[in-house]
């Protein structure tokens, strides 16, 4: 069987988001449930909704889908399960069942592409501990895939991005650099090595940064996908009534993405994702372009920006990179609200 | 004048194709490009102004024509006073030296040495005080060869400020002076006063 899944799209995973800016404007004409056991809602635009069902246990409920990332069906399964299933994590919570979502088109592929996505799927949920328990087909082109996902959390152990406290230390957990990478792909200019690290930091899930946020008692986190590290960054500061300092220099990146940023392969997520930061960032006059615009590069399947406590900040990377997250970083931390939510500097 | 026609191309391949005739053309001269998008236009004209390069636009059924004039950027700008309003922790740098003597890590296994030097070197990016200098010397300077699986790691963290010592008589002993071009080649004097002035020597 040769699928090319990548023929069929012009922007695939997370960089197929709508412009966060308008996403707002468009939730803000709805009316907000309430309801006290409603914990979470899209109000804070946190990762995921979470509803208590008792004082013991509250329900973490999220859905993420999105066009094809990568040639092969079964490995863009995998990658679009472990990111659906991200938003679980990045909350603390425990994903224990999940929808297949698929929008297929049944006409344009054959039926093995179908079987090889659902595959990756259950087999990322496998090893998630997550089990599929249905699902739903649109014939549609191109193919789209993704999960619904419940998971379980205690109430009062909820991890927010409105969590973050002044002092606090950010620790991202995976490398960034997905959207140029694949965008890169596209245009013939990354070698096998930046295609597969991509590919594994994209299907690589989000449990153990999720472990470790509970044995440290973390109360914000966020994971990083279609709006960006400065986006989500962003949101986290918002939330949490904080600005956020982001040091560049400090950033992992995978493989090859400065050289290519460098070369002007910049994926106009970035760009949507710049135009909604701006006003609320102050960028250091001297930054380093490539930098800031890596800094806007929408991820799929990104790591976990977790904020810690500074006395535990050490213990926490030494655990990630015991658990192979071996390129977690300090790449910033938490102050009191100063005149902008996010300072970007080298 | 040179025209780049970018027309039919998506995001990011004119921005691409920008920087590369940027990079070709010489100060001072004109070129143009061509887009029929109106996402790529918008974001071209971001790209030039956010790089301080000149450029002017005209548009006629549906084609934007940037004519575009390369200058001096990439020139440093001057920094805002305003940045640091508050008093924040920032990751510093101290004046301690890590002295590399090896290419490994400790006695023993050979491959766990490769391996304990590999993770070493990828730590001290984390460390919240970076160290002023770290000096290699003997087999330490083939953590420096262009082809060391280090040396990614070595050239961001000179990156960050570290300064990056090789002992020259160890680079010649070893005849790798074709292989290494990071850091600074230096001399006894140099590294025997590195060490001594440091406040803490650390050796793995």
């Amino acid at each position: 069987m040769n699928i090319d899944l990548l023929q069929m799209v012009e922007s695939g995973g997370c960089s197929a988001k709508i412009p966060a800016k308008q996403l707002e404007e468009i939730l803000r004409c709805l009316p907000l449930p309430d309801d006290p056991d409603i914990l979470v809602n899209i109000e804070t635009h946190d990762d995921a909704g979470v509803y208590r069902v008792n004082d013991e246990l509250a329900l973490v409920f999220t859905t993420d889908f999105f066009p094809p990332v990568c040639s092969d069906p079964y490995e863009f399964g995998q990658i679009a399960a472990a990111n659906a299933i991200s938003d679980v994590y990045a909350m603390g919570g425990k994903p224990v069942i999940a929808l297949n979502i698929m929008m297929f088109p049944a006409a344009k592929l054959p039926v093995d592409a179908y079987k090889e996505i659902l595959k990756g799927g259950v087999d990322i949920a496998f090893r998630a501990g997550v089990k599929i328990i249905g699902g739903h087909t649109i014939d549609d082109f191109p193919p789209k895939y993704g999960l619904a996902v419940v998971g379980y959390i205690h109430p009062q152990k909820i991890i927010t991005n409105a969590g973050a406290r002044s002092g606090d230390i950010l620790i991202l957990t995976k490398p960034v650099g997905t959207g140029v990478i694949l965008a890169g792909q596209r245009l013939g200019l990354t070698s096998e090595s930046d295609v597969s690290q991509v590919k594994a930091f994209m299907k690589l899930l989000n449990n153990s940064g999720a472990d470790i946020m509970n044995k440290y008692d973390v109360t914000g986190a966020t994971d990083i996908t279609g709006f960006g590290l400065a986006g989500h960054a962003l949101k986290m500061a918002r939330a949490s009534s904080v600005s956020i300092t982001l040091n560049l220099g400090r950033l992992p990146l995978i493989g090859s993405t400065y050289a290519l940023t460098d070369q002007g392969c910049i994926p106009g997520a970035a760009f949507r994702n710049l135009e909604y930061v701006e006003n609320e960032a102050h960028v250091e006059d001297d930054l380093d372009y490539n930098l800031k615009m890596i800094a806007y590069d929408a991820q799929t399947s990104g790591g976990l920006l977790m904020a810690v406590s500074p006395e535990k900040a050490d213990e926490v990377i030494s655990e990630l990179h015991n658990k192979g997250l071996d390129t977690s970083a300090k790449i910033g931390f938490v102050t009191e609200k100063q005149e902008k939510f996010l300072y970007l500097y080298k | 004048m040179r025209i780049v026609d970018t027309r039919g191309q998506q995001c990011p391949a004119p921005i691409l194709a920008t920087k590369k005739a940027l990079k070709e053309t010489k100060t001072g001269e004109s070129f143009e490009v061509l887009t029929d998008n109106q996402t790529s236009f918008t974001n071209l004209r971001r790209f030039l102004k956010d790089n301080k390069t000149q450029f002017s636009v005209e548009e006629s059924d549906g084609v934007w024509t940037l004519t575009i004039k390369k200058g001096n950027e990439g020139i440093a700008m001057t920094k805002t006073a305003d940045y640091c309003v508050a008093d924040i922790p920032h990751f510093s740098q101290g004046d301690f030296v890590i002295a590399l003597s090896s290419n490994k890590m400790g006695s023993g296994d050979e491959e766990l040495g490769d391996m304990l030097i590999i993770n070493f070197i990828k730590a001290i990016k984390d460390l919240d005080i970076l160290p002023g200098k770290i000096i290699f010397y003997n087999r330490g300077v083939m953590l420096g060869k262009d082809d060391s699986p280090v040396i990614g790691h070595l050239k961001e963290i000179e990156k960050m400020g570290v300064k990056l010592l090789l002992c020259a008589t160890c680079i010649k002993f070893y005849s790798l002076e074709e292989m290494i071009h990071i850091g600074t080649l230096s001399n006894m004097y140099e590294i025997a006063q590195s060490m001594t002035s440091a406040s803490n020597v650390v050796k793995p």
